[in-house]
């Protein structure tokens, strides 16, 4: 396979209103598909939250993962996403959540581990100019000295990869904790170090809103490889929204590994 | 996969109240976590479900790794699960974050 660079495509920003977590999943299968069939350029996404979600990875056990109890007593949507990684928990706000959608030929010969970093740099360097001494960690983090900020998440489709991040921007950990079952031993893997109340690597960090982390991480992407603003055509609206209800909302998908 | 050193806290969970239910993980050292949740029936693994937060491509290799359990014997070693596991994949499947003999600890530690 040939390989490509950055600098090769003709980079599009999707940034809508906030949407539904089960068309945020659907969204990431259709636009990777558009990307895979040519018929999209590939895309840079920033995902808005119309409500409170858990997401988990493809391959986790929903009983294992998610307490239902805890989840439903706090009105909290479980959603089930086409990558595998971990489980996390979505509150309107707490969090900055991206997708990247591109050819198979950006991380052509590359190692897994090396897709991961190399689909990541940007953020490094947009976090850097933040003040934040962040680095890749692998296999699928984004870590500060002082702890977890994101985890990512690849799966490839066709011809295309799915490359996509979730940041902790303020986390209530209290309430994590009522929703997700995490082990003692997974904990660091959320950013937790101890019995601490908030998740809030960027807010703590950049002392900035979360919409100016944005724009500067936006900013830095346009800065590097280009960037021109686009929305969601009508057809692939259309078919996120028919995966949305018929997919993603079914609770035997969102079961498929009970 | 080298024997790393047990995790005694999730070495050996029954869950849900089902008492021939069997729950291991084994969390890859520098990769991710895997979890077995499976039962014995009659001396073999019946109602395997492999689960974690690897990565797994394709995704529907997942049931073949399940598959490859369903029906080994209870005694079976971790290398014989391992290769029962590795034997069911095919040449396309990649794994990231962890490997055959890591579901084959898992499954050792469901069971012991």
């Amino acid at each position: 396979m040939n390989a490509s660079t950055w600098l090769d495509h003709d980079w599009q920003l999707l940034h809508a209103a906030p949407q539904a977590p089960t068309l945020h999943m659907a969204l990431d299968e259709v636009l990777t598909d558009e990307v895979a069939a040519g018929r999209r350029p590939p895309t840079l996404r920033v995902w808005e939250w119309a409500g409170p979600a858990v997401v988990i990875g493809r391959f986790q056990s929903l009983r294992n993962e998610v307490d239902a109890h805890g989840a439903a007593r706090h009105g909290i949507e479980v959603v089930r996403r086409i990558s595998g990684g971990g489980a996390m928990f979505i509150e309107p706000g707490n969090t900055i959540t991206y997708s990247i959608y591109a050819p198979l030929t950006m991380v052509a010969g590359m190692s897994f581990q090396d897709a991961y970093a190399h689909m990541d740099a940007w953020v490094i360097e947009a976090l850097h100019a933040l003040g934040i001494d962040a680095r890749y960690q692998p296999l699928n983090d984004i870590t500060a000295p002082a702890g977890k900020i994101a985890g990512a998440a690849q799966a490839r489709r066709g011809g295309a990869v799915l490359h996509h991040v979730t940041m902790a921007y303020d986390i209530d950990a209290a309430k994590m904790m009522q929703v997700l079952r995490i082990g003692r031993e997974k904990l660091s893997d959320k950013g937790i170090a101890s019995a601490a109340k908030r998740v809030d690597p960027l807010r703590s960090q950049t002392g900035l809103p979360r919409e100016a982390v944005i724009a500067r991480m936006v900013d830095t992407f346009r800065q590097r490889h280009g960037l021109r603003d686009d929305t969601l055509r009508a057809g692939e609206l259309a078919r996120a929204e028919a995966l949305a209800a018929s997919k993603f909302a079914d609770p035997a998908w969102t079961a498929v590994v009970p | 996969m080298d024997g790393a050193p047990a995790d005694p806290a999730h070495a050996h969970v029954r869950r849900f109240g089902e008492s021939n239910a069997m729950h291991g993980e084994y969390k890859v050292p520098g990769g991710k976590l895997v979890v077995v949740d499976a039962e014995v029936r009659d001396g073999r693994l019946a109602v395997v479900q492999v689960s974690g937060d690897f990565f797994l491509e394709p995704p529907e290799a997942l049931d073949a790794i399940n598959a490859a359990l369903e029906g080994q014997p209870a005694a079976a070693g971790e290398a014989a699960l391992a290769a029962a596991v590795r034997a069911a994949l095919q040449a396309d499947v990649a794994m990231y974050g962890f490997s055959p003999e890591a579901v084959a600890v898992a499954v050792r530690r469901a069971l012991a």
